[in-house]
């Protein structure tokens, strides 16, 4: 496939238009990203206790120097991904069950007293039932427990994936 | 020779397989349990895996222990597949309150429960079969549609299962290529000792031959 340096450059200028958050909001909201379960970032296994005494215990097993290293390494990231796993399954977003279970028709009244002490404004009262109705929705839609948990650790599959790969390569290579 | 693995958990090389497993447990296996869960069963089923090997160095114990709980996984994300099902039937059901209303979903959740399970009294029996003749539905037919409901967190589960045997795979093969390692370290070492111990008797036999 030829490159058309007028389109590569379209792309860079459009890209440029879209790169990232721009609101501090938004850029706050996206400096957690990784806080979730902490797997993006790059960790530090080297200085930790653990490390030198698996790299010992594996030494004794005839692997080499760098053999060694890198089997503890990836042994220590696996189980970094497992106890992530774990803590993702054992610990999801709780449910709402006042707003699943919430009948929004005939909160209206609850809604118009609330707005509008005095008189009734149906057009806020409407928004805000309309408001109520789709975070309803919203909340519907994530399911019960069981759901919610099998959809935050069905996010985690690419992590153990790479983690088993790379602890097999690892003794395999070695 | 003892190793510190964790907090003061000491590792012997050369200590049988079921002490081996037992000091390395609370650094690699470190059996993350649910409260319902028995270790007593996650434990036998380690025993079980380690007693297949003969004399299974201390990374061969690491990998199997987490082969173990590979496991131990799938057996999780089997009753989830069930507990989904019962999670949209009582959803279903307790969509059925008549005049756009709905019941309490966990008490028709909890209801539902003992009904399937033949432990409910008769009032609760009465009540979901009240709710099933409401929503003009079979036990058989709620089923349906609650898979039909489910079915992307159960194909979501089912992704996590394979995950799971593909990751047993990966496990499996480095414990073969360990154990193919250390024999081969073993044959190479006696073989070693052999050609020394042939080695040493040329020599004493050409050193007669001098003397002589």
């Amino acid at each position: 496939m030829t490159i058309n340096p007028r389109r590569n450059l379209a792309n860079r200028c459009n890209a440029l238009k879209s790169s990232g958050p721009r609101s501090v909001a938004g850029k706050r909201a996206s400096s957690q990203n990784s806080r979730k379960h902490g797997l993006s970032s790059a960790p530090d296994f080297e200085s930790s206790i653990e490390y030198q005494a698996l790299v010992d215990l594996i030494a004794e097993e005839g692997f080499s120097v760098f053999a060694c290293a890198d089997i503890a390494s990836s042994l220590l990231n696996y189980r970094r991904v497992m106890d992530a796993y774990h803590n993702t399954y054992a610990s999801p977003e709780p449910v709402d069950e006042f707003l699943r279970d919430a009948n929004v028709k005939a909160s209206n009244p609850i809604f118009s007293e609330l707005l509008s002490p005095s008189g009734s404004e149906p057009a806020d009262v409407r928004e805000m039932a309309a408001f109520f109705a789709s975070m309803q929705r919203q909340e519907r839609r994530k399911g019960g427990p069981v759901s919610r948990r099998t959809t935050d650790t069905h996010k985690l599959i690419r992590y153990q994936r790479n983690g088993i790969a790379r602890l097999s390569r690892a003794i395999r290579q070695s | 020779m003892l190793y510190n693995v964790h907090f003061g958990i000491y590792v012997d090389v050369a200590m049988p397989v079921e002490d081996k497993s037992k000091s390395l447990l609370p650094f690699l296996l470190s059996p993350k349990l649910l409260p319902d869960e028995s270790e007593a069963e996650f434990q036998s089923g380690l025993q079980s895996l380690l007693s297949e090997l003969d004399n299974p160095s201390p990374l061969a114990v690491a990998l199997v222990s987490q082969l173990n709980e590979c496991l131990w996984w799938i057996k999780r994300h089997t009753v989830d597949k069930e507990l989904l099902l019962h999670e949209a039937m009582a959803r279903l059901l307790s969509k059925a309150g008549s005049y756009g209303g709905t019941y309490d979903n966990r008490k028709v959740s909890e209801a539902l429960e003992r009904y399937l399970d033949g432990r409910a009294d008769k009032d609760e029996a009465e009540w979901i079969d009240e709710i099933l003749a409401e929503s003009k539905l079979t036990l058989s037919d709620l089923r349906i549609r609650a898979f039909k409901d489910a079915a992307k967190h159960i194909k979501m589960v089912d992704d996590l299962i394979h995950r799971q045997h593909q990751t047993i795979r990966h496990l499996q093969r480095s414990i073969d290529s360990i154990d193919y390692k250390s024999r081969l370290i073993k044959r190479m070492d006696l073989e070693l000792a052999a050609l020394e111990s042939k080695q040493s008797l040329k020599g004493a036999l050409s050193l007669d031959d001098k003397s002589s």
